[in-house]
């Protein structure tokens, strides 16, 4: 698996992050305060990411 | 200054050894992280302005972070970011008007882990498969109806005749796969969450809540859904702590 295949399960995977961190989990109405910054596409490094190579490859070509 | 709430634990060890395990970790901005006690329950916090609870990367992913590093020794909640209360004493009042609602929320997630499963296809190249679509189906979408003499408006209905049939062939593909998901699932103790038909590509979004010990259980079962299914991609992420898993909205 090359880098370019690496990053690209990278973005799939911080997309995942934000998801959960921003959308999810107890929510407390009334007391949110969020200002969205320019969020740019990391890698947390701490996620497991079980895919088939054919799947990266397809995601590396931007097919999804 | 406020206070930021990343999530609720279970109050399993001592007050020191909280203490102990929140030193050595940082919040957002590398804030010190605090608790606020309830009986047995408690809401990992740090000092923060309002204005401060910018969700940009560094924020948004040491937010995450911490919460990741605690769900890996306690039970806990995730709380969504930003939530922030004027005190201590605020937090504490919310812990004791929502005590029971907190703790059947621990008691449902402790000791597991949360999965997310998505499943993508190319449907252009499932049409061609007849066990999926159908032998009658695939000649239509082979050989589109449609006469030379067709008014625009026949070869209209005509097509969406064509997109009919293949959403609705899709769409029991689809759940045959999500009870074949949800039957293989069972031997390891997974509880799924299904979305179908996100998009084009991508069919199935499932959430899964399972047992720690048996997260590689977990991890074969899709192994052997990938083999089974090759035309299929299979994109399993975890273990995360249950985010998707928190039935509790506090006011």
């Amino acid at each position: 698996m090359n880098e370019n295949v690496i990053d690209r399960s990278r973005d799939i995977t911080i997309l995942e992050v934000l998801d959960r961190v921003l959308n999810k989990g107890v929510i407390l109405t009334g007391d949110i305060v969020i200002s969205v910054a320019d969020v740019d596409l990391i890698y947390l490094g701490v996620k497991l990411m079980l895919s088939s190579v054919e799947t990266m490859e397809k995601l590396k070509a931007g097919k999804h | 200054m406020g206070k930021m709430i990343y999530s609720i634990i279970k109050a399993s060890e001592e007050p020191t050894q909280i203490t102990e395990v929140l030193s050595g970790l940082r919040g957002i901005s590398g804030a010190n992280l605090e608790f606020v006690q309830c009986a047995d329950i408690i809401a990992v916090t740090c000092s923060a302005e309002r204005k401060e609870v910018v969700a940009d990367r560094s924020n948004t992913l040491d937010y995450a972070g911490v919460i990741d590093e605690l769900s890996k020794t306690c039970t806990l909640l995730p709380v969504r970011f930003g939530s922030v209360m004027e005190s201590e004493d605020d937090i504490l009042k919310m812990l004791e008007r929502n005590y029971q609602g907190i703790q059947n929320n621990l008691d449902k997630v402790e000791g597991k882990v949360e999965f997310g499963l998505k499943v993508f296809c190319d449907t252009e190249k499932l049409k061609s498969r007849p066990e999926i679509f159908g032998e009658e189906n695939i000649k239509i979408f082979d050989k589109p109806p449609g006469r030379q003499n067709n008014s625009v408006y026949l070869d209209y209905v005509n097509k969406k005749l064509i997109e009919y049939r293949i959403e609705e062939a899709l769409l029991l593909f689809v759940n045959s796969v999500i009870k074949e998901i949800t039957d293989c699932c069972i031997s390891v103790g997974a509880n799924g969450k299904f979305r179908k038909m996100v998009n084009q590509n991508n069919i199935i979004d499932a959430l899964f809540l399972v047992e720690r010990s048996k997260t590689n259980g977990l991890i074969g079962v899709v192994k052997e859904l990938q083999v089974k299914y090759p035309d299929l991609d299979f994109i399993l992420t975890g273990p995360w702590p249950p985010y998707n898993f928190v039935d509790i909205t506090i006011s």
